[in-house]
C-alpha cells in the first residue's frame, strides 16, 4: 500500500445548539476534558448543548486512493470533510479535539493564515450544488483565475492561459469564449466541470468531493465521475475523498469505503469485501434495502424506523434503535471500532470476539 | 376504451408559451410533451423514467388536469380517457367544476415531502381536506377515516394533531400518501415520491406503496429518474427523452435488454452497487440534454446519439413494436 | 432586453395620465376649493356689516353674480371638468404649468425656486446615509452577535422609532438658539447676513445650518438601510459560493469584499433608482420645524391654500421622477446582476 497522505485521529466536531431542556442535565454528562475546557472558556456556549455531528472519528487517506464515505443524511459525512480544511461555520460549529495530520503537519494546530495556504492548493474541494457553488455575479474565468492567482505569483495572462487549459481539460467547448460567461449561462453538469477545473488547477494532493454528482442526471453523473477518475490517474500520488450516499457510485469509483452512522464510523473496508460480505448490521441493512434488478416486485428489506435526531441519538450503540440484531449489551455500552480482518474495521458488539 | 385499461392517453401535447417582444406576444413555445400516447392498465404500475426536464412531471400534471387550471397560457392537446363507474370520460375536455367531481378518482403524490404539505395545517386537516371536497362524510366519519388512513400508512392515529415540521422526510411522504388515498382513488400518479429520501427510508416507502396498491387495487403511474427503483416497482416502463417516448415495454425486458440507443446509454450510466461490474463497457453520452425550447429537428436524441445518421434530422421516429409488447422509437435498431 | 425598457418607458404615459387625471378630478370635486375660499375671504374680510348678519356657510347671495362669474373665469371654473383637464394637459405639453393662485407667478418658477434647497438637503442626507449605512451594515454582519452589533442595532432602531421632525424639534430645543446650548442656529437655509460673509464664513454658515436638518432627515432611513445591508451580507455569507471562495484559500477580507459584498449590494443598488424621487420629496414636517423653504413645505402650503396649479405641478414632477426612478432601478438591477434578463 501507498504512503499515508492524511491521518485523522479522534476528530470531534460538534455544533452547539440551544436546548434549554437538555441543558439542565448537561453538566453531569460532560466527561470529555477538551469539551469541559471549551465550556469553561467560551461564553458563547452557555445554555447550549453539543450536537455531536462527528464524534471521535479516526481514519487515514493513502496516496493514490479513492476513499469513499457513505451514510444517510445527517450521519456526519460533510462535517468530517469540512473539518479537514477547517471550513466548519463557527459559530455554531467547533472542532473540539483531534488531529488531522497532512504530510506530517497537524492542520488543527496551525494558524488560520497558514491554513489558507493549504486550501485550494494542497487540498481542494468540490461541492454538491453546482448551481449555487459558483459566485453568480462573477465571470467563470475570473473565478478560476482567482483560485490560481491566490497561490501563485504569476502574471494575469499566464493565469488566464492556465484557466483555458483547465477548461479544455474538463471538456468545455470553446473555452476562450466561455471564460467570459457567467455561471447561469452554464448547465448543471458544465458548472460541475468548472468546479473541477478550479479545484484541480493547482494540482492538489487531496481532492475532497462532497456529493459531486447528487444533483445531476445519471448520464451527466457518469460523465463527471469518469472525468474525475481520469484526471486523478494523471497524478499517481494524489487522493480523492468522495462523499456520497449512492452505493452504486461507491462500488464503481472507490478503492476503500467508510460507512458512517450517527456521527461515528461503523465500518471501514476495501470496496470488494464490503459489497460481497457486509459485516456491520447497518451496512447490511443499507445494501439490502436497494432494489435488486434480478428480483423485481419482491418486498425490499428496509431498515425499520427512522434516523434519530442528532440530539436524540442513543447512548450506547448509535444504531440500536433500528438494529434487528440488537441484544442487551448494545443498550449498555458503545462498541469499539475493531479490526476484525486485515484492513477491515467494524464497530459492533457482534464481532468483538472474532479477532 | 380497451376493457383492460383504466387510462388511455392519445397523442398528448403540452406546450408552454414563451413571450417576448415589445407587446409580450408569444414568440416561441416549449414543447414539454410532444405527442405521447400510452395506456395504464387496471391495477398495474407503469414506470416513467427520463432525465430532468424531459417532461415526466408535465405528463403527470396534464393527466390529473391541474396544469390547465394553474397556468392559463398552457396549451394541452390530445385525449385523456379515464374509466369511471359511470362510463368513460375525456379529462382534457372537462371544465374546472366538472373535473372537481372526478378528482377523487385520480390523485397525485409529490416529490418534495418538505414543501408539498401545508405547514400551517395539522396532519389531520391535511388528510381530511380532500374528504371535505369530494365526499359527503360528516365530521365524525371524516375523523375516523383520517385515523384509519394514518394507521394504514404506518403512522399513529394520535399523530393527526401534529404539524408537518414535526415529522421526518419519510414520515411526511407517508402523510402525502395518506392524503392521496383519502378519497379512495382508482389511479395514483406518484411524481418522484422517493427521490428526496435516504436509501433505507426509500425502501420503506416503496414497500408501503406496493402494499397499498395490492390492498386497494390501485393503478399507479410511477415517475422517477432512478431506473433501479422504477424497475423494481413497475410492471411496464416508459423511457422518455425531450418530450417523447423512446421505448415502452415490460420492465424486466427493458432493464435487461434495452433496444433504443438512449435507453441503452441511460442504463449503462446507472452506477450499480456491485464492484465486480466496475469495468463494464459503459456508453458515456457526450454533451447535455438540449432545452426543449430548441429541440433538434427530427429525432430529439440525434445530437447525442452514438449511432445517429444524417436522415435522423428529417423525421420524428414513431414507436415501433420490436418484439411483442416492446416498442422503441428508432428505425435503426432491433430487439 | 432593450425592448423591455422601451415598453417600460412607453407605459409611463398611461400611468402618468391615470395618476394626474384622478388627482385632478379629486381636487376639483372636493368642497372648499379655491373659488369658495376666495368667496369666503371676500365675505368675511370684505365688509364687517354684511358678514355679521349673513350666514357664513356658503351662501353667495350677497356677492354680485357678475363678480362670481369673473372669479370663475379667473380660476377657469367656467368650463366643464373634462375640458379643463384637457386644457391643463395641453399646456403641460408646452411645459406651461399655469400660474399659482397664491404667488401669482408661473408655477414653474415657484417650484424651481424651491428645488435647489430640497436637492441640497436631500442629496447630502442621501449620500451620507449610504456612506455610513453600508460600511456599518457590513461590519455588523461580520461581527454579528457581538456587543458592537447589539449596541448599534439598539441605536439605529431607536432612531427609527423617533419621527424625524420630533428629533429635529428636540435638537432645536437642546442645541438651537440658546435655551440650553447655543450651538446651532434655530433654522433657515442660511443666515440672513450670508451675502456679507467671507468665503470660509459662508461655508461654515452653510454647514452650520445643515447639520441638524440633515440629521433629522437621515435618522429614520438609517435603520432600514443598515439592517438591509447587514441582512443581505449575512444571507450571502451563508451561501454555497462563499464556501467555495473559502475553499480556494482566499482571505476573509477577499471573501467578504470580493464575493459577499457584490452580491449583497444587488438589493441595495436597486434602491438608488427610487432615491431620486425621495431626494426631492423632502419632509414637510422637518422643513416646518427648521423653517426651510423646500418642496415639502411648498406642497403642504399649496394644499392648505388650495393652490391647485402648484399642487398639480408638484404632482407632475414627482410622478415622473417616481416612474423614471422605478425604471432606473430595474436598469441598475440588470447591470449589477448578470442573471437578470427582463423580457
Ligand atoms: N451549521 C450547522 N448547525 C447545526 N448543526 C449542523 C450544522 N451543520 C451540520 N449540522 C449537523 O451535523 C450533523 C451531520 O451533518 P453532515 O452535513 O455532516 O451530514 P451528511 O452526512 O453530510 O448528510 P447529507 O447526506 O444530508 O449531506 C447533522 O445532524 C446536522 O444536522
Ligand atoms: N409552467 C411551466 N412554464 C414553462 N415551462 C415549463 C413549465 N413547467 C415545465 N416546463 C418545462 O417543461 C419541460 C418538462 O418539465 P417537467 O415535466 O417538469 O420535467 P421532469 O419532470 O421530467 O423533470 C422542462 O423543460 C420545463 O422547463
Ligand atoms: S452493536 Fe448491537 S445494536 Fe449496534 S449494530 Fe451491533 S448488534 Fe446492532
Ligand atoms: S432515430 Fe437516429 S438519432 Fe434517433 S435514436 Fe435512432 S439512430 Fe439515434
Ligand atoms: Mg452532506
Ligand atoms: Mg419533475
Amino acid at each position: 500500500m501507498h504512503k499515508k497522505l492524511v491521518e485523522i485521529k479522534n476528530l470531534k466536531t460538534y455544533f452547539f445548539v440551544e436546548d434549554t431542556e437538555k441543558q439542565k442535565s448537561l453538566h453531569q454528562e460532560i466527561s470529555d476534558p477538551a469539551l469541559m475546557d471549551l465550556y469553561k472558556t467560551d461564553k458563547y456556549l452557555k445554555n447550549k448543548v453539543p450536537a455531536k455531528a462527528v464524534d471521535d472519528v479516526s481514519f487515514d487517506i493513502y496516496e493514490g486512493e479513492v476513499l469513499g464515505i457513505v451514510g444517510e443524511s445527517g450521519s456526519g459525512k460533510s462535517v468530517t470533510a469540512y473539518s479537514i480544511t477547517r471550513l466548519i461555520p463557527d459559530p455554531p460549529g467547533k472542532i473540539v479535539s483531534g488531529e488531522i495530520i497532512f504530510k506530517g503537519k497537524d492542520l488543527l494546530k496551525i494558524s488560520f493564515e497558514e491554513m489558507k495556504k493549504y486550501r485550494g492548493n494542497e487540498i481542494s474541494m468540490i461541492f454538491q450544488e453546482p448551481m449555487t457553488s459558483l459566485n453568480p455575479v462573477m465571470k467563470i474565468g475570473d473565478q478560476i483565475m482567482e483560485a490560481i492567482l491566490n497561490h501563485e505569483e504569476i502574471p494575469k495572462e499566464k493565469a488566464e492561459k492556465k484557466a483555458i487549459e483547465m477548461l479544455t481539460l474538463v471538456g468545455i467547448p470553446s473555452p476562450e469564449k466561455r471564460l467570459k460567461d457567467y455561471p447561469h449561462q452554464f448547465s448543471g453538469g458544465m458548472r460541475q466541470r468548472v468546479m473541477i477545473a478550479m479545484a484541480l488547477a493547482l494540482h492538489p494532493s487531496l481532492l475532497i468531493a462532497d456529493e459531486p454528482t447528487t444533483a445531476l442526471d445519471v448520464t451527466i453523473q457518469a460523465q463527471i465521475l469518469e472525468l474525475m477518475l481520469r484526471l486523478k490517474k494523471e497524478r499517481e500520488d494524489s487522493a480523492i475523498l468522495l462523499i456520497t450516499h449512492n452505493l452504486g457510485v461507491v462500488a464503481e469509483t472507490c478503492d476503500r469505503v467508510i460507512v458512517m452512522y450517527g456521527g461515528k464510523i461503523q465500518e471501514i473496508s476495501e470496496v470488494d469485501p464490503l459489497f460481497e460480505k457486509p459485516l456491520h448490521p447497518y451496512t447490511v441493512g443499507l445494501l439490502s434495502s436497494l432494489p435488486n434488478p434480478d428480483l423485481p416486485m419482491e418486498e425490499l428489506k428496509a431498515i425499520p424506523g427512522n434516523i434519530p435526531h442528532i440530539l436524540e441519538l442513543p447512548k450506547a450503540c448509535k444504531f440500536n434503535t433500528r438494529c434487528t440484531k440488537a441484544f442487551d449489551k448494545c443498550f449498555e455500552t458503545e462498541p469499539e471500532l475493531l479490526e476484525v480482518e486485515k484492513n477491515r474495521f467494524v464497530r459492533c458488539h457482534l464481532y468483538e470476539n472474532e479477532k | 376504451m380497451n376493457p383492460e385499461n383504466i387510462l388511455e392517453i392519445k397523442d398528448l401535447k403540452v406546450k408552454f408559451p414563451v413571450t417576448g417582444g415589445l407587446f409580450l406576444r408569444k414568440v416561441a413555445e416549449v414543447k414539454a410533451v410532444d405527442g405521447v400516447s400510452f395506456n395504464l392498465k387496471k391495477g398495474e404500475t407503469l414506470g416513467l423514467v427520463g432525465e430532468s426536464g424531459c417532461g415526466k412531471s408535465t405528463i403527470g400534471k396534464a393527466v390529473i388536469n391541474i396544469l390547465k387550471f394553474s397556468s392559463h397560457d398552457v396549451e394541452i392537446d390530445g385525449e385523456i380517457w379515464m374509466k369511471t363507474e359511470t362510463g368513460e370520460i375525456d379529462l382534457n375536455k372537462l371544465s374546472r367544476s366538472e373535473m372537481r367531481k372526478h378528482r377523487g378518482n385520480i390523485q397525485m403524490i409529490f416529490q418534495d415531502p418538505y414543501s408539498s404539505l401545508n405547514a400551517r395545517m395539522s396532519v389531520g386537516q391535511i388528510i381530511e381536506e380532500p374528504l371535505l371536497y369530494h365526499t359527503n362524510m360528516n365530521k365524525k366519519e371524516r375523523e375516523e377515516r383520517v385515523a384509519w388512513l394514518l394507521e394504514k400508512v404506518g403512522l399513529q392515529a394520535e399523530q393527526s394533531k401534529r404539524y408537518p415540521h414535526e415529522f421526518s422526510g419519510g414520515q411526511r411522504q407517508r402523510i402525502g400518501i395518506a392524503r392521496a388515498l383519502s378519497t379512495n382513488p382508482k389511479i395514483i400518479i406518484a411524481d418522484e415520491p422517493v427521490s428526496a429520501l435516504d436509501v433505507s427510508i426509500q425502501a420503506q416507502v416503496i414497500n408501503l406503496l406496493q402494499d397499498l396498491q395490492e390492498e386497494f387495487d390501485l393503478s399507479l403511474l410511477f415517475i422517477a429518474h432512478d431506473l433501479s427503483v422504477v424497475e423494481h416497482i413497475s410492471s411496464r416502463i416508459a423511457v422518455m427523452y425531450l418530450g417523447n417516448f423512446c421505448e415502452v415495454g415490460d420492465g424486466y425486458r427493458i432493464y435487461h435488454h434495452p433496444i433504443h440507443p438512449y435507453s441503452k446509454a441511460l442504463l449503462s450510466a446507472v452506477p450499480l452497487p456491485n464492484p465486480k461490474l466496475k469495468n463494464k463497457e459503459r456508453i458515456i453520452l457526450t454533451g447535455d440534454v438540449p432545452t426543449p425550447m430548441n429541440k433538434p429537428s427530427g429525432c430529439g436524441f440525434r445530437t447525442r446519439c452514438p449511432i445517429a445518421k444524417p436522415e435522423c434530422a428529417d423525421f420524428i421516429p414513431p414507436l415501433e413494436e420490436k418484439e411483442p409488447g416492446h416498442f422503441a422509437a428508432c428505425p435503426y435498431v432491433s430487439a | 432586453m432593450t425592448t423591455y425598457f422601451i415598453r417600460r418607458f412607453l407605459l409611463i404615459i398611461p400611468t402618468f395620465l391615470g395618476i394626474t387625471l384622478v388627482t385632478f378630478l379629486i381636487l376639483q370635486i372636493v368642497p372648499g376649493g379655491p373659488l369658495e375660499m376666495e368667496l369666503m375671504k371676500i365675505r368675511m374680510g370684505g365688509s364687517d356689516g354684511v358678514s355679521e348678519s349673513g350666514s357664513t356657510s356658503g351662501s353667495t347671495q350677497n356677492i354680485p353674480q357678475s363678480a362670481i362669474e369673473e372669479l370663475q373665469k379667473f380660476y377657469g371654473f367656467d368650463k366643464p371638468i373634462h375640458e379643463r383637464y384637457i386644457l391643463w394637459l395641453g399646456n403641460l405639453l408646452k411645459l406651461d404649468l399655469g400660474k399659482s393662485y397664491v404667488y401669482s407667478e408661473p408655477v414653474m418658477d415657484v417650484i424651481t425656486s424651491r428645488f435647489p434647497i430640497s436637492i441640497y438637503f436631500g442629496l447630502i442626507g442621501f449620500i451620507l446615509t449610504y456612506i455610513v449605512c453600508i460600511p456599518l451594515g457590513v461590519y455588523k454582519a461580520v461581527k454579528n452577535g457581538s456587543k458592537f452589533d447589539f449596541i448599534t442595532s439598539a441605536l439605529v432602531f431607536a432612531g427609527y422609532a423617533i419621527p424625524g421632525f420630533a428629533f429635529g424639534a428636540l435638537m432645536l430645543v437642546l442645541f438651537g438658539g440658546g435655551s440650553f446650548w447655543d450651538v446651532f442656529p434655530l433654522g433657515g437655509f442660511r443666515s440672513s447676513d450670508y451675502e456679507t460673509l467671507s468665503l470660509s464664513g459662508k461655508i461654515w454658515d452653510q454647514i452650520h445650518h445643515t447639520i441638524l436638518p440633515v440629521a433629522s432627515y437621515m435618522i429614520g432611513s438609517f435603520a432600514t438601510l443598515t439592517i438591509l445591508t447587514k441582512n443581505s451580507v449575512i444571507e450571502n455569507l451563508s451561501q454555497d459560493y462563499i464556501r467555495t471562495a473559502f475553499s480556494k484559500g482566499l482571505t476573509e477580507k477577499r471573501v467578504i469584499f470580493g464575493h459577499a459584498l457584490r452580491n449583497s449590494l444587488i438589493p441595495i443598488s436597486t434602491g438608488l433608482g427610487h432615491a431620486i424621487s425621495l431626494v426631492l420629496a423632502g419632509s414637510i414636517l422637518i422643513e416646518k420645524v427648521f423653517n426651510i423653504n423646500g418642496i415639502g413645505l411648498l406642497s403642504y402650503d399649496s394644499i392648505i391654500q388650495r393652490d391647485y396649479p402648484v399642487v398639480m405641478g408638484i404632482l407632475v414632477i414627482s410622478t415622473l421622477l417616481l416612474l423614471v426612478g422605478n425604471i432606473l432601478s430595474d436598469i441598475l438591477y440588470a447591470i449589477v446582476d448578470p442573471r437578470i434578463r427582463f423580457k
